[in-house]
């Protein structure tokens, strides 16, 4: 959605966001919450074409913050997540995982001190979607942009409509936070249930909460390095901000 | 806020009491009276100054059927919302500092109700949270009175000692239930 | 149409051993009578496995099944029933089941299967590999020999991270009738190890990312699940909690409902401290701690956190970690389990049964959590720990067992209550090492067979609460008066019966039961106050049948008979009422077919029915009354020579009990000269073929209606 912008536009908006300094310098465009909500104030959003592929995404409004040393491994979560919204009980479909770690931990089944899980140290250690900020990895991955945001919670979530399947963004998540819907033929990821998450609600031991959104993509490791491959044309699109080291900034 | 706007009047006193019974205390009409002064009640309260606040606040009280009230040790009628604040803690509540018709009471209500004598060390732990010594000087107290007179104790095989009231229990049963009771670990 | 139905995963697998075969069968067409669990696993057994058939035998099978609400999110759905000719049955097997929670019921419903009969026996060690569709028998050469820790963990490197897999240890493998099969971690399921290691059946692995389907409007299962959750208690249904809460109107000291604001779960890093309301739904999981319930305050500090079966908020399984164990008797630091598995170590020791017993019983029980649940040894509800003391304290052994064996047991550290004594103990009886090791492995029947000790030398004396048939009682008179004794004479195992004592133990005082009982089961005469027992009525006849029924269709269902019925609440304003059709409720939404509480109860029966023919066909004899049910003689006695329904006593009254029986057999419909029912009452629970069956081979009452 970038690509038509003239790069004036993006320089005022990194003006007043104060990020100035950080694009000149790096030839980056960082964009923050500020960054962000000021391109929205200069009205930016008018300028996306209507076809335009959709690259940035406004931060969410919400994320589910969840403490691995409250959580008890029983698996509520995961199945409200499912029935409630789906109608079906299924932890594989599940965008909030915790049957993967409920034995050894994100780890795996190592032996040694250092696994998880209910036949390691205990530590159950949540799968909970980041609602990642720009750059979004599932996001960017889709080739047919159907990683939108929601218009409400700014949740990242998958259109089914315009899902074709492909399972790219699968691949792309670090924390391999999508599930594929082998009845519907099409992702699903956490779309923070239009802000009341069922599964904060069915927790039993206070492990999860809904909190305003933060960037937690910095925090720990990642699971696995996501293959988060922008299709051709949003590549052309990034490349009118992230300009290569040496070159011109921006403008 | 007109004076005839009782029944908003209504509204804030339960929400005023509801208040306090989710702090787990009790509350006297004076302390509605200064809680919905408060939120903002003053003026309405204080319409016809002839009529005491309290008075007029206890009057409505009265008809409001999910507040209940306690005649406290005190004497004074105290106000609690069985939903959030049951009969039993709000009794224990009131009794705090009597320790030992506190015990007495409570080992009453567990004789005549269940029935059941309780292991003493009941009352060590919250929301009583007596001190071993705080507790023999009831038990002293007790023996010394005539009101407590029906107070006991029995001591099971392993050395635990359980409380009953004999108004309520006879001493064998008391004996076997205390004896079942601290079986249960080893009847899982 | 099966297709279209919700709640069951459609398919039976079937894998015969023998010959490698693995197929697989519609759960509806052929099981939809009897639900699942034991129901299907009875039916199994009636149709495929000939009276006579020995646990070991190729020929007997083994039945694990889930239940139509396993893997949704029903609170406490998470078990697996075991079903097969059962060991430890004595003096001849006879029909029973093992019963284990875990992850195990949830993930073979995602797998796509309702259950799994295994059949016949392999040729060497093999195990069975079950992702989705794809089932194979696979080698476990490599296995064979380990624990259940190394071989949950080869075999999850082997199939990936989140299998489940349930797996024998040494005990099982060795045909140990006292071996039990475990999955995740701690459930375990008694009895039926010994039979998959007759079958060269090292472990069952299963991954499953299938889905189980709600048929019903899900708006509505939200709610209905929202309202489970707000009628539970802690564990064992206890509805109030074990110290006065400012939102309670009750408590009970005895309550399993132990979680209190001011404890914590000390051995969290960092430590989690119990706070906020303990009433409320977002903290469920903090009411119960089964390690601070059976071993008093000091396993505040060891403990990690709950832990338990998939979708249960209850978390009876509590996980512990006591550093002070790895030091003195080189085992992990870590074990979790509840109830009597928890205090399989520390219940060997008489020093160490005092009340709660503290940091030495702590010890004690995770040296024997340790081993038992690596081994797979089964206490057969402390009955082997019974045995032992008695064995020992009664001069059995010295007697009985060769002077060179028994020297070379370490007694001095089992008189110093030393739990290292169980580092020699255990593995003797998982590997029937010397005379003791296999008798003990065997179960209390061999006691009676190898040694030619009377019965009566057990069933006589109160302590061992030995029942018959090699079992102890389990929540008999003691709890539940003429109730619980004739719970207690039904099963061919002990009774793993819990509706009746979950309801007497349930916190509440007398007359809020009574008033409950009323509603229930039409008396308050239903009930007593336990030690205070009237003599025996229709109305607790009535509540022995229902407690039985329920208990059945728990199993049946894959749900918590150690947490269900829920007929009662916490909740004030409900006058504490639980809702007694809760599982039809659940069941018609999830399948989408209406079902009601009686034609629900109706189910229940009929697979207790199915249970009942079972055992009149592998006895060949009619005469349940006489030859089956029966009561031990300490259940007459009382130590201080109290006369029946006298206050304080649990003694019972023969006669009494005679009547109490034949209110139960009439409640029953059975015929009650015999115990036993006639072809008309199998005709109308729909088992016409069964009642037919027996009544060709002379095995209904003569005069049977
Ligand atoms: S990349 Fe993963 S964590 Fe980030 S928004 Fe997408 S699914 Fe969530
Ligand atoms: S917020 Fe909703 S969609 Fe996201 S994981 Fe929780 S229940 Fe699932
Ligand atoms: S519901 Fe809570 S305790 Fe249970 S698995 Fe999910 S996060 Fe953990």
């Amino acid at each position: 959605m970038i690509r038509d912008v003239p790069s004036e536009w993006i320089e005022r908006a990194a003006q007043a966001s104060g990020l100035e300094a950080e694009l000149s310098r790096r030839g980056f465009l960082k964009l923050s919450v500020c960054a962000l909500s000021g391109l929205a104030l200069l009205g930016l959003g008018d300028a996306f074409g209507a076809n335009a592929p959709l690259v940035i995404l406004d931060n969410a409004k919400g994320v589910i913050l969840a403490d691995p040393t409250r959580c008890v491994g029983c698996q509520r979560c995961e199945l409200a997540c499912t029935e409630f919204n789906d109608g079906r009980a299924q932890p594989s479909l599940s965008r909030i995982k915790i049957a993967r770690a409920v034995n050894f931990g994100p780890g795996g089944p190592t032996g040694g001190d250092a696994m998880h899980g209910d036949w390691g140290d205990g530590l159950i250690v949540q799968g909970v979607c980041r609602q990642c900020p720009h750059p979004v990895p599932c996001a960017t991955a889709c080739p047919q942009n159907a990683i939108k945001d929601d218009p409400q919670t700014g949740a990242r979530v998958v259109d089914p409509a315009a899902c074709v399947g492909c399972r790219l963004c699968q691949r792309a998540c670090p924390w391999d936070m999508l599930s594929f819907d082998e009845q519907a033929g099409v992702a699903t990821k956490c779309f923070l249930c239009h802000g009341r998450p069922k599964c904060v609600e069915a927790c039993p031991a206070a492990a999860l909460r809904y909190v305003p959104w933060r960037d937690l993509t910095r925090d720990g490791g990642m699971l696995r390095s996501g293959l988060s491959a922008p299709s051709p044309e949003n590549a052309k699109a990034c490349l009118d901000c992230h300009v290569p080291a040496g070159k011109t900034a921006v403008k | 806020m007109s004076a005839g706007d009782a029944p908003d009047l209504g509204k804030a006193i339960v929400e005023a009491v509801r208040e306090a019974s989710a702090e787990a205390r009790l509350v006297g009409a004076d302390e509605v009276v200064e809680r919905l002064r408060a939120r903002g009640f003053g003026e309405c309260l204080d319409t016809e100054p002839e009529v005491d606040p309290c008075r007029r606040v206890e009057a409505l009280l009265s008809g409001l059927p999910e507040i209940a009230s306690l005649a406290s040790l005190s004497g004074r009628a105290v106000y609690h919302d069985p939903a959030l604040l049951s009969r039993t803690y709000a009794r224990i509540l009131d009794r705090k500092g009597v320790t030992a018709l506190l015990m007495a009471e409570e080992i009453r209500a567990n004789s005549r109700d269940y029935p059941r004598p309780v292991p003493v060390e009941l009352f060590e732990a919250p929301p009583f949270d007596l001190a071993p010594e705080a507790i023999e000087a009831a038990f002293k107290a007790m023996a010394a009175s005539e009101e407590f007179r029906d107070i006991a104790f029995t001591t099971t095989s392993q050395g635990t000692v359980y409380l009953f009231s004999s108004l309520h229990l006879e001493r064998d049963y008391a004996t076997f239930l205390a004896e079942q009771d601290e079986t249960f670990s080893m009847n899982p | 149409m099966a297709a279209s139905r919700g709640g069951f995963a459609g398919k039976v697998l079937r894998v015969d051993l023998s010959t490698g075969k693995i197929g697989v069968q519609d759960t509806i067409e052929r099981y939809e009578a009897v639900l699942g669990g034991a129901g299907l696993g009875y039916r199994v057994l009636w149709d495929e496995v000939p009276a006579g058939t020995g646990p070991f035998d190729a020929a007997n099978k083994l039945v694990f099944a889930a239940g139509a609400l396993v893997g949704t999110s029903v609170p406490c759905n998470g078990r697996t029933t075991i079903t097969t000719i059962f060991p430890t049955c004595w003096p001849r097997p006879l029909v029973g089941s093992g019963h284990m929670g875990g992850h195990f019921a949830a993930k073979l419903k995602y797998a796509g299967y309702d259950a799994l009969i295994v059949e016949g026996k392999a040729d060497r060690p093999v195990w069975l590999m079950i992702r989705d569709a794809k089932v194979e028998i696979r080698d476990a050469g490599h296995l064979w020999g380990s624990g259940i820790r190394r071989t949950t963990l080869e075999l999850s490197q082997e199939m990936g991270p989140d299998c489940v897999v349930a797996a024998i240890g040494q005990a099982g493998e060795s045909q140990a009738p006292m071996g039990m099969v475990i999955n995740s971690v701690s459930h375990s399921a008694g009895g039926v190890g010994g039979v998959m290691g007759a079958k060269n059946l090292k472990a069952v692995a299963v991954q499953g990312s299938g889905a189980v389907r709600i048929a019903g409007d899900k708006a509505e299962w939200e709610k209905l699940v929202k309202f489970h959750l707000s009628i539970l208690g802690a564990n064992n249904q206890h509805v109030v909690p074990s110290f006065p809460t400012p939102q309670a109107e009750y408590y009970n000291p005895a309550s399993r409902w132990v979680g209190q604001p001011g404890r914590r779960w000390g051995a969290a890093k960092p430590p989690v401290e119990l706070t906020g309301d303990i009433h409320d739904l977002s903290r469920i999981v903090y009411r119960t701690n089964s390690a601070a319930f059976f071993l008093g305050e000091e396993a505040w500090k060891y403990t990690v956190r709950g832990n338990g079966c998939t979708a249960c908020p209850i978390r009876c399984h509590t996980m512990l970690r006591v550093p002070s164990v790895t030091v003195k008797y080189g085992i992990p630091d870590m074990a979790q389990n509840t109830c009597i598995a928890l205090q399989f170590g520390r219940m060997f020791f008489k020093g160490l049964m005092a009340g709660k017993g503290g940091e030495a019983a702590i010890e004690a029980c995770m040296v024997g959590m340790h081993l038992a649940d690596d081994m797979g040894v089964w206490s057969n509800y402390g009955q082997l720990q019974r045995d032992l003391r008695k064995l020992y304290e009664g001069g059995y052994l010295k007697a009985r067992l060769g002077s060179k064996e028994y020297a070379s047991i370490p007694w001095d550290k089992y008189d110093r209550n030393d739990p290292a004594f169980l580092l020699d103990l255990v593995p003797r009886i998982a590997n029937r090492q010397g005379e003791l090791g296999d008798v003990l492995s065997r179960g209390t029947g061999a006691i009676f067979d190898t040694w030619s000790i009377p019965e009566s030398d057990w069933a006589d004396d109160h302590s061992t609460t030995y029942w018959k048939m090699g079992h102890p009682k389990h929540h008999a008179n003691e709890d539940d008066g003429q109730c619980g004794v004739i719970i207690n004479t039904q099963y061919n195992r002990d009774a793993q019966c819990h509706s009746h004592t979950n309801f007497v133990r349930n916190g509440l005082p007398l007359a809020v039961q009574k008033k409950l009982a009323t509603d229930i089961w039409g008396s308050p005469d239903a009930l007593d106050a336990p030690g205070d027992y009237t003599p025996a009525n229709p109305y607790k006849a009535r509540r022995a049948k229902w407690s039985l029924m329920r208990k059945e269709l728990h199993d049946a269902l894959g749900v918590c008979n150690w947490m269900g019925p829920w007929v009662a609440s916490p909740r004030w304003e409900r006058g504490y009422a639980g809702d007694d059709s809760l599982e039809s409720k659940f069941l018609s939404l999830a399948t989408g077919r209406p079902m009601d509480r009686e034609e629900l109860d109706r189910a229940g029966e009929r697979i207790f029915t199915l249970h009942r023919a079972l055992t009149i066909r592998d006895m060949g004899q009619v005469d349940m009354r006489a030859g089956h049910d029966t009561v031990p003689p300490w259940v007459f006695e009382d130590a201080k020579g109290a006369a029946p329904f006298t206050k304080g006593t649990i003694r019972m009254d023969r006669a009494d009990i005679g009547r109490a029986m034949d209110f139960f057999y009439e409640a029953m419909g059975w015929d009650t000269a015999t115990g036993a029912p006639g072809k008309a009452r199998y005709a109308a629970l729909g088992l016409a073929d069964v009642g037919e069956g027996l009544a060709a081979a002379g095995l209904v009452p003569q005069d049977g209606k």
